[in-house]
C-alpha cells in the first residue's frame, strides 16, 4: 500500500522541551520554590527486618528550627499503598514490622535541610531484630518466617502451550541452564523530589512531584490519606528521567502529610543514597531454562521456570515476574512451552519497574540458549533465527496469533546486512 | 591478549499493560484563544518524547506548523488520564487519542466551515490552519476566526478522543488468551567486542540495530531511544549490580554502582523497520523498553564468541571473566 | 550558625551575599540565587549535574564550599545563554536530539564549552574524555557527541578557523 506523504509525522522536529532544557528554564521539581518553605527528611529502617518496640523523638523536637515531627501514632487513619496490591505502609507504628531499610519511621519537618537531617539522627528507636531473609530461595522454605501475613509466595502463574513432554521427545539436541540477573537501579540522575502545599480554603492538597502515572499517583495518595480524589492535585514538573523508578509513590504521600500538618509548603528531596536504597529496583530472576531444538534447527519446545525477587513489597512485582516468563521463548515458533514463574517477598529493597520489564532479563536466558545451540547443531546464528523467527500467523507462547506488523525476520535481515554478516564470521 | 568476538540477540517485546487490564489514554485538542492549538494530556514525558511526538502527530492532521501546538502540562485538575509512561506504550495509546482528538477537531472544522461557506464539504480545503472553498481561494477563515463564529453559535471548536484497546486476560493456568498485548516490537542487535584477556576488561566496540518499530513518528528520537536503551544494556551487561547482603545495600552510590560513561559508547549503526502495518498512529509502534533488551544477551554471545566463555551470571565482570577463563585452561 | 559575608561574579553580575561555614556552593546557587539550572544528581561529585565553570576551571558545585566562591567569577548555565540567545553548543543540543531528560544537559553544556574552549577542534576521542566526568542515562551520549562536534564546527566556521559549512 502507498502512504501519503507526510509533513510532520516521519520527520526530525526538534524537541518541543530542548529548548527549556538547554538554558536551564525547565522547572524539575527541585527547582520550584516557596517562601516561608520548609524542608522534610525521614527516619528511616535501622534493620532490613524487625518489629518497632519503641520510638523516641522527644530529643529530636527539641532542636530549634524543627516544626513537627510525624510517627505512626498520629496518623493512624493512614492506610498502605502499593500499585497493585496495598503492601506498603505510610510509616511503621509501634508493634509493626519494617521489612526494609527503606521503610519510614517518622517524618520530620524543619525550616532548613540540615536542621531535619541533624533531627533525624536524634530519633531513638528500639527493635526486636527478626531474621533477616536475603536470598528469595530461603524466602520459598516452609520454615522462613513470614514477611507479610501470608505466604512469602507473593504469586505463582502458570504458562503451558502445547505439549512439552511430546515437544522434548521430537527434539535432538536440548539444552538446560540456569540463569542469573542482578538488582539494578534505574538511575535516573533527577533523584526523586518534591513540594506539598495545603490550600486551607479548598482543603486541596498540591503536590509538584514527578510521576509516570498523574491520575494513579493521585489516587492512590487519595485512598492512603482516605481523601477524595480531587483533594488530592498533582501538578507534573519537568521529569529528569524515570525509567520505571517514578511509577512508585516517593515523596507524594509524605509531603501530603507535612503540608496538611503544618499548612505550610514542604519540600522533600531524597538523597541519592536514600534513592538506591528506598526506591524501587530491577527484579533479579533466577531462570532455569531447557530448549528442544531438531538436528536441522527447528525449536520444539522450551520450559522455564523463573524466581523473581520482588523483596520487601509488591510494587508491580507481579506483573514484571510473569511478563519475563511470558517472553520465555522469543520472537520464535515454538509449539510447546511450558513455565512457572514465582515473585517472592524478601527483606532485600523492593522491586518494581525498570525499562523491559521482566523481559529484559528473560532475554538473556533464551538468547543465551539460541546461541548455545547454533554452536552445538553448527548452524549460522542468523540463519537459526531466521527459520524459526515468528511470521505473520505466528503463535507468541500465550497463544496470541500476530496479525499485524511482524517484521522480525526484516530485523534479523537487516541488522546481518548492515555487518556484512557472511564474511564476518 | 585482546580478542575480538561478534554476537547477535533478536528480542520481542509485548507492549501496553496487556492482558485484559483497563488501558487507556485520553486526550482533547482545541483552537485556543492565543491564536494556538492546546492539546491536554497527562501523558508524562520523562525525556522520551512522547509531547514531540503528540505534536507531530496534531500538526500533520490538522495541518498547521508544529509551533502552533501547545501542550498543558499534566495537572490532574487540568487533564484527564493518559495511564502511565510505562510498557512502551504513550506513542501508541496517547498518539492514538491525539490523533482521533485531532481528526475529531477538525472535522468541526469542515463541519461549521461548511455553515460559515454554505458549501458541502469536499468544496472546502484546508492549508496551514485557514479553510477556504476551492473555487474561491482569497475568502478563508483561519481555525481562530472559525472558533469566534462558532463560539457566537455556542459552541466551541475542540475533541476529545480516547485510545482503548481489548486485550484479554490470559487463562490463569495456562497463560493462554487471544490478544494478550496491543503488539509487539522485535529488534535484532549485534555487537562486537574486544575482550582483554589479561584483565579480563571488555569493551563494546560496535552496535548494529535493526528495529521494527512500525514507522518512527520522529526518527532521530527513536535513534535516541535505542542509543539510550543500549548504553542501559551494556550497563547491565558489564557492571551494574546493586548488592544487598542481609538486606542491607552495600553501594547506594554511583562510585560503587557504576553506570556507564562517555568512555563506554560504541559506535552505532541503527536501521529502521518501518511497514507502517500496526494499529498504533500512522503505524508506529513503541520502542522504549525493546531498546535496551537485546544489547545484554548479544554482549554475552559475543564475550563467548571472543574468548569461549560464557558468564551465566550478570554481570560479566573482569573478574568473572578471569574466573572462567582461568577454569577453561584448567580443565583443557 | 556563624554567618559570613562573600562576594563574588556570577554570569557577569556581582552578589553579595551572606551564607554559612557549611553551605556548599551548589545550595548557595540553587537555595539563595535559585538559579536552578544546576542540578543536584549526587551531591558526591560522582554524576556531572551540578558541573559550574569558576574560575574558568569547570567544578562539581556539590563539592565546593560557597565561602571557596569567595572573590571568583562563575558561570552557570544560565550565563551561556537564555531565551533568544542561545550559545552554538546550546542550539547543536537542540538540533542533535542531544537533550531527552535534560537532567544532565547544563553540566553536559558546561563541559562542552571548558572542552572547546581548550581544544576547538576535538575528535570524538577528546569529546569522549572531555565529557567523561558528567553522566547521562538517557542518550547513551552519542548525540552529545554529535552535538560538541557540530557547535566545534560551526564555532570554527565563524571564527574563520577550518570547520565545515553550517550542518
Ligand atoms: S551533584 Fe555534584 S557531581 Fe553529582
Ligand atoms: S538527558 Fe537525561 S540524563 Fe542526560
Amino acid at each position: 500500500m502507498k502512504k501519503m506523504p507526510k509533513r510532520y509525522v516521519g520527520k526530525n522536529i526538534f524537541k518541543v522541551d530542548a529548548q527549556d532544557k538547554v538554558t536551564g528554564k525547565a522547572q524539575y521539581s527541585d527547582d520550584i520554590y516557596f517562601d516561608d518553605m520548609l524542608y522534610l527528611k525521614i527516619k528511616r529502617a535501622t534493620y532490613p527486618h524487625a518489629y518497632l518496640r519503641r520510638i523516641d523523638i522527644s530529643k529530636a523536637q527539641k532542636i530549634p528550627g524543627v516544626v513537627k515531627i510525624i510517627t505512626a501514632a498520629d496518623i493512624p487513619e493512614v492506610k498502605n499503598f502499593g500499585l497493585i496490591i496495598k503492601d506498603q505502609p505510610v510509616l511503621i507504628g509501634i508493634g509493626r514490622k519494617m521489612r526494609y531499610m527503606g521503610d519510614a519511621l517518622a517524618i520530620v519537618i524543619a525550616e532548613s535541610k540540615e536542621i531535619a537531617s541533624k533531627a533525624v539522627k536524634l530519633i531513638e528507636v528500639e527493635v526486636e531484630k527478626l531474621e533477616v531473609i536475603s536470598d528469595p530461595l530461603r524466602a520459598m522454605e516452609k520454615d522462613a518466617p513470614l514477611i507479610h501475613q501470608d505466604s512469602n509466595i507473593l504469586a505463582t502463574h502458570y504458562l503451558e502451550k502445547g505439549d512439552v513432554k511430546k515437544g522434548f521427545t521430537q527434539a535432538d539436541v536440548i539444552v538446560e541452564n540456569e540463569y542469573k540477573t542482578s538488582f539494578l537501579d534505574q538511575v535516573p540522575l533527577q533523584i526523586e523530589a518534591g513540594i506539598g502545599v495545603f490550600d486551607p480554603e479548598t482543603e486541596i492538597i498540591k503536590l509538584w512531584a514527578a510521576t509516570q502515572w498523574l491520575h494513579d499517583t493521585q489516587a492512590d495518595v487519595a485512598q492512603s490519606l482516605g481523601l477524595p480524589k480531587e483533594k488530592i492535585r498533582i501538578i507534573q514538573p519537568v521529569i529528569g528521567g524515570a525509567f520505571g523508578k517514578k511509577e512508585d509513590i516517593s515523596v507524594h504521600i509524605h509531603l501530603a502529610l507535612a503540608a496538611i500538618a503544618t499548612k505550610r509548603p514542604v519540600k522533600f528531596s531524597y538523597t541519592r543514597e536514600e534513592s538506591m536504597i528506598a526506591q524501587s529496583k530491577r527484579h533479579p530472576f533466577i531462570i532455569q531454562m531447557k530448549t528442544g531444538v531438531t538436528k536441522k534447527g527447528y525449536l520444539t519446545a522450551c520450559q522455564v521456570e523463573v524466581i523473581g525477587d520482588t523483596g520487601a513489597y509488591a510494587s508491580s512485582g507481579l506483573a514484571v515476574v510473569h511478563k519475563g516468563m511470558y517472553h520465555c521463548t522469543g520472537p520464535y515458533n515454538v509449539d510447546n512451552v511450558k513455565g512457572v514463574a514465582h515473585t517472592v517477598y524478601t527483606n532485600n529493597t523492593y522491586c518494581g519497574a525498570m525499562r523491559g520489564f521482566g523481559a529484559t532479563q528473560m532475554a538473556f536466558a533464551y538468547e543465551s540458549q539460541m546461541d548455545i545451540l547454533s554452536h552445538k547443531l553448527e548452524i549460522d546464528p542468523v540463519q537459526f533465527r531466521l527459520q524459526n523467527a515468528y511470521n505473520h500467523g505466528s503463535s507468541t507462547p500465550n497463544g496470541q496469533i500476530l496479525t499485524h506488523s511482524v517484521g522480525v525476520k526484516e530485523t534479523i535481515k537487516e541488522a546481518a546486512d548492515m555487518t556484512g554478516w557472511k564474511e564476518g564470521r | 591478549m585482546k580478542k575480538q568476538g561478534r554476537g547477535m540477540a533478536t528480542i520481542m517485546f509485548g507492549f501496553g499493560y496487556g492482558e485484559g487490564f483497563p488501558d487507556h489514554s485520553i486526550a482533547s485538542v482545541e483552537i485556543e484563544d492565543s491564536g494556538k492549538i492546546l492539546i491536554r494530556t497527562a501523558a508524562a514525558d520523562v525525556g522520551q518524547g512522547v509531547l514531540t511526538v503528540i505534536t507531530q502527530i496534531a500538526a500533520e492532521v490538522l495541518k498547521v506548523k508544529p509551533e502552533i501546538i501547545r501542550i498543558i502540562p499534566g495537572d490532574t485538575h487540568l487533564t484527564k488520564s493518559s495511564g502511565s509512561t510505562s510498557a512502551t506504550r504513550q506513542t501508541f495509546f496517547t498518539g492514538n487519542a491525539v490523533k482521533e482528538a485531532s481528526e475529531g477537531l477538525l472535522s468541526n472544522i469542515y463541519h461549521y466551515a461548511s455553515i460559515e461557506f454554505r458549501s458541502n464539504h469536499v468544496e472546502l480545503e484546508i492549508k496551514d490552519g485557514y479553510i477556504f472553498r476551492n473555487d474561491n481561494p482569497n475568502y478563508r477563515l483561519s481555525y481562530w476566526e472559525l472558533a469566534d463564529k462558532v463560539k457566537e453559535r455556542g459552541d466551541s471548536l475542540k475533541a476529545e478522543a480516547s485510545f482503548f484497546p481489548h486485550t484479554d486476560k490470559p487463562d490463569p493456568k495456562t497463560g493462554q488468551g487471544e490478544k494478550l498485548y496491543v503488539a509487539y516490537t522485535f529488534v535484532t542487535q549485534i555487537v562486537d567486542v574486544e575482550v582483554d584477556t589479561d584483565t579480563g576488561v571488555v569493551e563494546i566496540l560496535n552496535v548494529y540495530t535493526a528495529a521494527d518499530i512500525g514507522k518512527a513518528i520522529n526518527p532521530k528520537n527513536v535513534e535516541g531511544q535505542i542509543e539510550g536503551g543500549t548504553v542501559q544494556g551494556i550497563g547491565m551487561a558489564l557492571m551494574e549490580e546493586q548488592v544487598i547482603k542481609e538486606g542491607i545495600t552495600l553501594n547506594p552510590n554511583l562510585t560503587g554502582y557504576l553506570i556507564p560513561t562517555s568512555m563506554d559508547t560504541p559506535r552505532f549503526v541503527t536501521r529502521l523497520v518501518e511497514n507502517e502495518d500496526s494499529e498504533g498512529p500512522f503505524g508506529a509502534k513503541g520502542i522504549g523498553e525493546p531498546a535496551t533488551i537485546a544489547t545484554t544477551p548479544a554482549i554475552a554471545n559475543a564475550i563467548y564468541d571472543a574468548i569461549g566463555v560464557r558468564i551465566y551470571h550478570l554481570p560479566i565482570t573482569p573478574e568473572k571473566i578471569l574466573k572462567a577463563l582461568k577454569e577453561k585452561r584448567k580443565n583443557k | 550558625m556563624s554567618k559570613l559575608t562573600i562576594g563574588f561574579i556570577i554570569n557577569g553580575q556581582k552578589k553579595i551575599i551572606e551564607t554559612t561555614p557549611f553551605t556548599r556552593l551548589l545550595d548557595l546557587i540553587r537555595d539563595d540565587l535559585h538559579l536552578t539550572g544546576t542540578k543536584e544528581g549526587c551531591g558526591k561529585g560522582e554524576c556531572g549535574a551540578c558541573t559550574v565553570i569558576m574560575n574558568g576551571e569547570l567544578v562539581a558545585s556539590c563539592l565546593i564550599l560557597a565561602l571557596q566562591a569567595d572573590g571568583a567569577v562563575i558561570t552557570t548555565i544560565e550565563g551561556i545563554g537564555s531565551g533568544g540567545h542561545l550559545d552554538p553548543i546550546q542550539k547543536a543540543f537542540v538540533e542533535t536530539g542531544a537533550v531527552q531528560c535534560g537532567f544532565c544537559t547544563p553540566g553536559m553544556i558546561l563541559a562542552a564549552k571548558k572542552l572547546l574552549e581548550e581544544n576547538p577542534y576535538p575528535t570524538e576521542e577528546e569529546i569522549k574524555r572531555g565529557i567523561s566526568g558528567n553522566l547521562c542515562r538517557c542518550t547513551g551520549y552519542q548525540k552529545i557527541f554529535d552535538a560538541i562536534k557540530l557547535a566545534a564546527n560551526r564555532l570554527s566556521t565563524r571564527d574563520g578557523g577550518r570547520g565545515e559549512k553550517d550542518a
